[in-house]
């Protein structure tokens, strides 16, 4: 049975580069789902395109044309809602041999449309954390008026002074210390680290089904970003809230997640249990991973002094994506039997283990069930 | 004038944002809202008295014996005019003139120029070209050439006239919020605040107009009446505006003006000094705001 909070099927967002006159395929293609208490990361180089799909998912993708196709389905209390519900009558795709070259779409009409179906699910269902918490809070107003403001908004606290009872009571759970005085404070008057435990406060009081923490820690000093991850896994343990974990850092993700994707070029590559996929031994693993776990610094590199490691060639450029595997030009494990077949020919996502797929020719798997 | 700075070591959370504002302020700043309130304060006074009718004498009240007398007059402590009426009641009730015509002519010019500036700077595409045009229209256009259609079309009534004093200054505010607004939206707290499901609404009336444009509407606010009183009494002079007898400041001036060269100076220099002061006082408060309130806090 099919119990996932979130689940993505075959989510396309493009952008449209006026200059090239040409579709940058931020997200192409990409299903992946969210089971309900877990802790999901999407891990990718910048481009990779998993922060598009999760804006994607909140409807708040602006750039045309955003979204042109794709399932969102969002479960909330035991019912599954499609959040790109009817949302196909907007929108033209023009394919041709598999690539879409022309796209038609009514962006006012649809812009309405995702108002109304995010009524009540933006905020309320799926929360969202961003990077550089200074400047994701209004600068003219009190941490305590904002937070007071979503509280009265998204749950039934709607008196002002149990809204602000309230407040403070988020801020403690927060870590933040004298929440009383911290309340009446601004943003500019508070470190990054503080506006950010601020921010998932306000993201948490509306007590969502989804917490989507959008590279939260980055924009904060190294220091604070340890403390700010010790504090979300705090947050996960006692609310046992879902969480999308978007970023860069594996050290992170290993920490926090339950799960992993690993996204490229706007698709995903490998995705399986963290343990797994992260193991330091796992044998069947996507060469992207293999080259983003070869890139972590590591202390016995630092104190040889030797090279760090990165990974070869440039990240995808998502404009003229290539017909066979994405990641072709920068793998280092491609042998002679499979070269034709990497060149010409896009691996499907393929399971190598139970609830571990990754995408790539190399693995047997792949061989019988795909091609 | 001798610029004060303060510095103060934190001893408490943000120290520095809970130093009131008249310490941080400058000194000019101080002065020119601290005359602007004040005449802010007197002309709202004098409303009031005019309104209900408590004058110091009767403004209608002729008295041949009296012509064009000099201030300090026993019984007219700022003179008469040239049928000897009373000058101090007749300034009183020269505000009526002005007074909520000139809050007509500001509410027309702040609402209708956020609604545009919104429209333009949020919506964009064509209204906002819609709106450029409809600004340089009115920008190329003399606005008491357009007052004078108005009375040409209609009467002159002072009503009339501030409605067309509120549409022609509905560009310049709506200038400024779409200004405004277009900053605004690159910041990443708008989009914060439409992720956590704030409706939109909310975001464009709190947390842009509200938070954002309080200040600069306050500040157009005091202009706008200081360029109202300035057009209603322009008029008033010109004979298109208040009409005898009831009194303005602008048909005193006219009126004094006529016994000026008899060496008569007083009756028309008094309602002038008045203009002055006032409109000294509106564009000084709004100047004061503008650097007290403005562009502080981004930098």
């Amino acid at each position: 049975m099919d119990t996932a909070l979130l689940r993505l099927e075959n989510l396309r967002t493009y952008f449209y580069l006026r200059a090239k006159r040409a579709f940058i395929r931020s997200v192409d293609g990409v299903s992946l789902h969210v089971e309900r208490g877990e802790t999901l990361g999407i891990v990718g180089e910048s481009g990779s395109g998993k922060s598009v799909a999760a804006l994607s998912a909140a409807g708040l993708v602006s750039a045309g044309p955003g979204v042109i196709g794709g399932r969102i389905e969002l479960r909330s209390n035991g019912v599954a809602r499609n959040l790109l519900e009817g949302l196909e009558r907007y929108v033209r795709v023009e394919e041709r041999d598999g690539r879409v070259m022309a796209v038609e779409k009514d962006e006012r009409g649809w812009r309405r449309h995702v108002e109304t179906l995010m009524h009540g699910v933006r905020g309320k269902e799926i929360a969202m954390i961003f990077q550089n918490p200074r400047s994701a809070l209004n600068p003219y107003s009190s941490v305590g008026s904002q937070l007071v403001e979503t509280i009265r908004l998204h749950t039934d606290v709607k008196g002002e002074r149990e809204a602000k009872e309230r407040a403070i009571h988020w801020l403690e759970r927060v870590r933040i210390d004298s929440p009383r005085l911290r309340f009446d404070n601004y943003p500019y008057g508070m470190s990054g680290g503080m506006c950010q435990r601020a921010m998932i406060a306000m993201a948490l009081s509306a007590e969502p089904s989804l917490l989507i923490a959008d590279e939260p820690t980055t924009g904060l000093d190294a220091t604070i970003q340890a403390r700010i991850v010790e504090l979300l896994a705090e947050l996960k343990a006692e609310t046992g809230v879902t969480t999308l974990l978007i970023s860069h850092d594996i050290a992170m993700v290993q920490r926090l997640a339950d799960r992993i994707v690993i996204m490229y070029g706007g698709t995903v590559v490998e995705s399986g249990r963290a343990a797994e996929v992260l193991a330091p031994g796992a044998t069947q693993r996507h060469p992207y991973t293999s080259a983003l776990l070869a890139s972590i610094p590591r202390a016995e590199d630092i104190r040889r002094k030797s090279h760090l490691h990165a990974i070869e060639g440039e990240v995808l450029d998502t404009i003229n994506v290539p017909r066979g595997c994405r990641f072709y030009d920068r793998c280092n494990r491609v042998t002679a039997a499979i070269r034709d077949q990497c060149a010409s020919l896009e691996p499907p996502l393929a399971e190598v283990a139970q609830g571990h797929e990754v995408r790539c020719w190399l693995y047997p798997a792949m061989r019988e069930g795909g091609a | 004038m001798m610029m004060r700075h303060y510095y103060q070591a934190p001893g408490r959370i943000s120290e520095f944002s809970e130093l009131p504002l008249w310490q941080r302020a400058a000194a000019l700043d101080l002065a020119y809202v601290g005359y602007g309130l004040l005449v802010v304060f007197a002309v709202v006074a004098s409303y009031l008295l005019g309104a209900f009718g408590w004058l110091p004498a009767d403004p209608q009240q002729m008295n041949i014996e009296l012509l064009n007398a000099p201030p300090f007059t026993p019984g007219h402590w700022l003179g008469t005019d040239f049928l000897g009426r009373d000058l101090q009641a007749r300034l009183i009730l020269g505000i009526q003139a002005y007074f909520l015509p000139g809050l007509l002519a500001v509410a027309i010019a702040l609402v209708g120029g956020s609604l545009l500036g919104i429209l333009a700077g949020y919506r964009g595409g064509w209204f906002d070209i819609l709106i450029t045009y409809f600004n340089n229209l009115l920008d190329s256009f003399p606005r008491l050439v357009l007052i004078l259609f108005v009375i040409a079309a209609f009467r002159p009534d002072i009503y009339y006239i501030m409605v067309v004093v509120g549409i022609t200054g509905m560009p310049v505010i709506a200038n400024l919020i779409a200004g405004k607004i277009s900053f605004l939206r690159a910041k990443s707290f708008i989009e914060a605040a439409h992720a956590l499901g704030l409706p939109a609404r909310t975001v464009i009336l709190k947390h842009i107009l509200w938070y954002h444009c309080r200040t600069l509407l306050v500040i157009q606010a005091t202009l706008g009446m200081a360029e109202a009183i300035l057009i209603e009494t322009s008029l008033s002079y010109l004979g298109f505006g208040v009409q005898e007898p009831t009194p303005s400041w602008g048909n005193m001036v006219q009126a004094g003006a006529n016994y000026l060269l008899q060496g008569n100076f007083w009756p028309s220099t008094a309602p002038a000094l008045a203009i002055l002061a006032t409109i000294l006082g509106f564009q000084l408060l709004g100047d004061g705001l503008n650097n007290l309130l403005e562009g502080k806090r981004w930098q």
